[in-house]
């Protein structure tokens, strides 16, 4: 066969009002497995979409299936966001919901899902157990998509697509949240895929890719260019010159006598199922936490009853801030001492707002600015914004940005209250090298020079601040270990 | 017990039907004070129940719900709701006594039996609070004169009103004390620390009496709300499939078409909605929606004269005694239409069309909304009362078609909502049948524009929007939602 598997020439591909490829010419030989990189807006979604039928574009795309194989004849695509719907087709949920006991439930569960969508497809279940296992997820069939955790979610989509096996699949960041392990398990199994025939486009800039991908491409100027494995892997070096704005150079207002956290005996259970057992945690002002454990450890709702979002908070002895919880305080008092990020953050986000307006209602904690924040928020807002290098997407709405670009935002909207406690739950998902860096470099700033305490998640253990002092670690909803990590040891738990 | 309403002189019907004060910010300044420390008791644990006792706890105010003694045994629903969120869960006896407030979110058919049954419990100058004034206006409930009776009522689904709330945000909300139950005059300083604690001022209060919520909420349900909007989805789609159009499209097409047209209203008001037209289909929705409101207004003034008179909660309270029997059977028979059996397709409309290709349903919102709003500021009702219970939640309605239906929407409204609908509904289609027989798909079903050229008289459009723009629903609205920013927007299927 002289004509290769895919053949694109002359790209053109615009999202929104903008031009984001132009001209692009890319040949996939049969055998070949890519891995595309670039930075964040470069136009690598784009490109996956448009490749997969999911984007408009101008220019052609000719893809040869191979009418011999026993694969599927379909490229399949799988995004980096994921939007699931309840029994009703409503999508607009919040992300505190997750937490609520209901007497109905409202959406599937993964053992439903994973039947229409085998149904769909005409694939047999039997096929499906095995990657279920591979993945940790057998576990959790009876669990509803709503209880599922980001990395959970993340994993159901690349269950689905692995048992489909079709000859050309797209992968859109797919190690985003997922744990050391998952990562490992998913690239054997990305490997063992490919050698059965699937071709890969894996889209992201990560290090450890399944052995398979040997071509290496980045996005630069709306055009592909082919580039090697050292290439690849070459460090952008940007100092970040700027200083801080000044309003976060302040040390935050700690104003009340006590630990930060001071958890006793805390458990958390749906029905039957716990998912917190016995915690005990004491957190004292200043101090620099890693929190870590699997995907579905527990993390999330450790951190959920901390920012005052889960119902079973009243019925747990523990105090926030030196007040023992459920005691007359309200938990907008708690959200007005806490930036948060996180991944369900993001999700559930309301993305009609604009730049502005998401980065500014983080002086009140809502999703989306419900009113004029006055002359002095402006400015903080403006220089922040400055600083993050987003002014020029001040009035953009955040569903016209690229995924980094939209993140980066709401880490602007997390920090720029300069709270007393600092909530990052794998806050540079998303974002690329250049980007996490840059951020953690902000983090290590914002730690460095005043009281701040911090509460940091991360699972790609070369991403972490350097500030980080102490570590705890869940498994199956307990504390399995609380360390110090002194600063000699630290390159040595970074890469664990 | 006898209707309260009727028994007041015509001088204290008009003064309590015109209690209306859209209210400052100020206001609420003194946050949950006035409630802080209190022991509230809800009884009742459905979705308004749990979503307004889990936002109240989030406030940081004292929530405990009592049930009744089967549900607690048979852990039913509302027993596991409360607890499995970390309630302090009681029967009436253990609960009511020691209760400052007793919050009663059980159905309007169980107030009565409800409130007999804690009156006796509830201790001297408590306060009773209901979110619907239809047990004291309509039934004539006479509460204890040393108990404070107040109603803080949200104006949306309870879903919605823990969704606002943990995004910052809130619903808007309805508040009012009861004339005859203010014996320390502390009603309007808990109602509105009440509502804080809710959410809801952050999103607009308006101050309103028990009569005026009630005259107002049962005429805006029965008509626009439900009513029409029951009434025009099935013959839209009954034409539609009768004029030879895909089924599974039409189904679609008025399905989540109630939304997208009434999310139009929701930010830009009538007007807003008419201008998503093109010019021609413009005028041709205001005459055919004029036609509308010629042939509907008897209706809507009969609706409104036996809600004002009690004649519909008469009627209504012997089908309660009757064991509900044409509620059940209308129910039974709304699940049986066509349009609810038929389900919608696969195929993609985009938001345009629903407005190009239906330009009959924008016509009956356009006609029902105006009418509504109209009939109840004709019948003494404040303008701003009107609004909220007309053009305000038509959207939220809709939605609630958009979800599953018209079984979904008679599932989500009150019993009492869902008995107003059917009566409209069953006198409005007959009233309608001389004018269905002129409509064609250019209406319903294809492109209104297809095969025009847009071009439209200078003055005649210039009255089009003359009359659109300068009605008082269009004027008091412009007012209203300027308070009520940030209104999330519904994402089209």
């Amino acid at each position: 066969m002289s004509e290769p598997f895919v053949h694109i020439s002359n790209l053109e591909v615009r999202y929104r009002h903008q031009t984001v490829l132009k001209g692009l010419e890319w040949k996939i030989n049969y055998g070949d497995n890519w891995l595309i990189c670039g930075d964040s807006g470069s136009g690598k979604t784009s490109l996956g979409k448009a490749i997969a039928g999911l984007a408009p574009f101008s220019g052609k795309i000719e893809i040869g299936f191979n009418p011999l194989s026993p694969l599927p004849p379909l490229v399949y695509y799988i995004a980096n966001w994921y939007q699931f719907k309840d029994l009703e087709g409503q999508s607009n949920f919040y992300y505190q919901q997750r937490y609520n006991t209901w007497s109905v439930e409202v959406t599937a569960t993964i053992q439903a899902e994973l039947e229409r969508f085998g149904a769909e497809h005409g694939l047999s279940f039997s096929d499906v157990e095995d990657i279920l296992k591979k993945l940790g997820y057998s576990e959790l069939k009876d669990s509803t998509l709503i209880q599922l955790s980001s990395g959970e979610h993340k994993k159901l989509q690349l269950i689905k697509a692995i048992w489909l096996a079709p000859q050309l699949l797209v992968l859109d960041q797919p190690y985003n949240g997922l744990d050391k392990n998952s990562r490992q398990n998913l690239n054997i199994l990305l490997d063992q895929l490919a050698a059965e025939g699937t071709q890969l486009v894996l889209i992201g800039n990560d290090a450890e890719l399944p052995a398979c991908i040997t071509r290496y491409a980045e996005i630069v100027g709306g055009r592909l260019r082919e580039v090697s494995e050292y290439e690849r892997l070459q460090d952008y070096t940007t100092v970040i010159a700027e200083e801080l704005p000044e309003f976060l150079n302040a040390h935050p207002v700690h104003d009340h006598p006590g630990d930060i956290i001071s958890m006793r005996n805390v458990n958390i259970s749906y029905g039957e199922k716990q998912v917190l057992k016995d915690i005990n945690w004491q957190v004292k002002a200043g101090e620099k936490w890693l929190l870590q454990g699997h995907n579905g450890s527990g993390k999330s709702t450790l951190l959920s009853l901390i920012c005052g979002d889960h119902p079973q908070a009243y019925a747990n002895d523990y105090s926030l801030f030196g007040q023992k919880r459920g005691t007359g305080e309200s938990i907008w008092e708690i959200k007005a001492k806490i930036g948060l990020i996180s991944p369900e953050l993001h999700w559930y986000f309301d993305r009609s707002a604009t730049v502005w307006q998401t980065v500014a209602s983080g002086f009140y904690d809502s999703s989306g600015l419900f009113c004029d924040p006055g002359s002095l928020k402006h400015q903080k807002t403006g220089e922040l914004l400055a600083y993050l290098g987003l002014t020029a997407y001040g009035n953009t709405l955040m569903n016209e940005l690229p995924l980094g670009k939209q993140r980066l935002a709401l880490l602007g909207r997390t920090i720029i209250k300069n709270p007393e406690l600092l909530i990052l739950d794998e806050p540079c998902q998303g974002l690329d090298i250049q980007q996490t860096r840059h951020f953690n470099e902000l983090v290590d700033r914002l730690c460095g020079n005043n009281g701040t305490t911090l509460i940091y998640v991360g699972h790609f253990e070369s991403q972490l601040p350097d500030c980080i002092e102490k570590k705890i670690i869940l498994e199956n909803g307990k504390v399995k270990a609380v360390e110090e990590i002194k600063k000699t040891e630290h390159y040595v738990t970074r890469s664990e | 017990m006898s209707n309260y309403f009727n028994t007041l002189p015509l001088r204290e019907q008009l003064n309590q039907l015109g209690v209306c004060e859209f209210m400052d910010n100020a206001e609420f300044l003194d946050g949950v004070n006035v409630l802080k420390g209190k022991k509230l008791v809800i009884v009742g644990c459905g979705a308004q129940g749990l979503n307004q006792g889990l936002n109240l706890r989030d406030s940081g105010l004292n929530v405990s719900y009592a049930l009744r003694k089967e549900a607690i045994e048979g852990k039913r629903d509302s027993w596991k709701n409360a607890t499995e969120n970390s309630f302090t869960v009681g029967t009436y006896e253990e609960l009511i006594p020691d209760a400052d407030v007793v919050i009663n979110l059980t159905p309007d058919k169980q107030h009565t039996s409800v409130v007999n049954a804690v009156m006796p419990l509830m201790k001297q100058g408590s306060t009773l609070l209901y979110s619907h004034g239809f047990n004291i206006v309509e039934e004539g409930m006479q509460i204890r004169k040393d108990i404070t009776v107040i109603m803080v009522a949200p104006k949306c689904p309870g879903s919605e009103v823990r969704a606002e709330y943990v995004r910052g945000f809130g619903v808007p909300t309805l508040i009012a004390v009861h004339p005859e139950n203010d014996p320390e005059g502390k009603g309007l300083a808990q109602a509105k620390a009440y509502c804080v604690g809710t959410g809801g001022h952050r999103a607009g209060v308006l101050r309103s009496s028990f009569v005026a919520e009630v005259k107002s909420d049962l005429m805006g349900e029965q008509t626009i709300l439900c009513g029409l909007l029951q009434t025009g989805s099935i013959l839209s789609f009954d034409k539609m499939v009768e004029k030879g159009i895909d089924p599974a499209y039409a189904s679609k097409l008025v399905q989540y078409g109630v939304e997208v047209v009434t999310e139009a209203l929701k930010h830009g008001g009538v007007s807003g909605m008419m201008d998503r037209l093109s010019n021609p289909a413009k005028i041709k929705a205001y005459e055919v929606s004029e036609e509308l409101k010629n042939i509907m207004r008897p209706l809507f003034q009969k609706h409104q004269d036996d809600i004002m008179s009690g004649e519909f909660s008469r009627v209504m309270m012997e089908d309660w005694a009757n064991g509900d029997k044409n509620l059940l059977t209308w129910r039974a028979a709304t699940g049986e239409t066509a349009f609810e059996k038929t389900p919608a397709g696969n195929m993609k409309i985009a938001e345009q069309e629903y407005f190009d290709n239906a330009l009959l349903l924008v016509a009956f919102v356009r006609a029902g909304v105006e009418l509504a709003f109209e009939t109840m500021v004709e019948a003494g009702i404040k303008p701003e009362s009107a609004y909220y219970e007309s053009l305000h939640e038509t959207p939220l309605i809709a939605n609630t078609i958009a979800r599953k239906k018209l079984f979904e929407m008679n599932r989500v409204i009150s019993d009492t909502a869902e008995y107003g609908c059917y009566l409209f509904d069953h006198a409005c289609k007959p009233l309608l049948a001389d004018f269905m027989t002129r409509v064609e798909t250019d209406l319903i079903g294809k492109n209104f524009n297809e095969g025009k050229d847009n071009g439209v008289d200078n003055v005649t459009l210039i009255t089009v929007n003359e009359a659109l723009r300068s009605h008082q629903v269009e004027i008091v609205g412009a007012r209203l939602r300027k308070a009520m920013t940030a209104m999330k927007s519904i994402k089209t299927a």
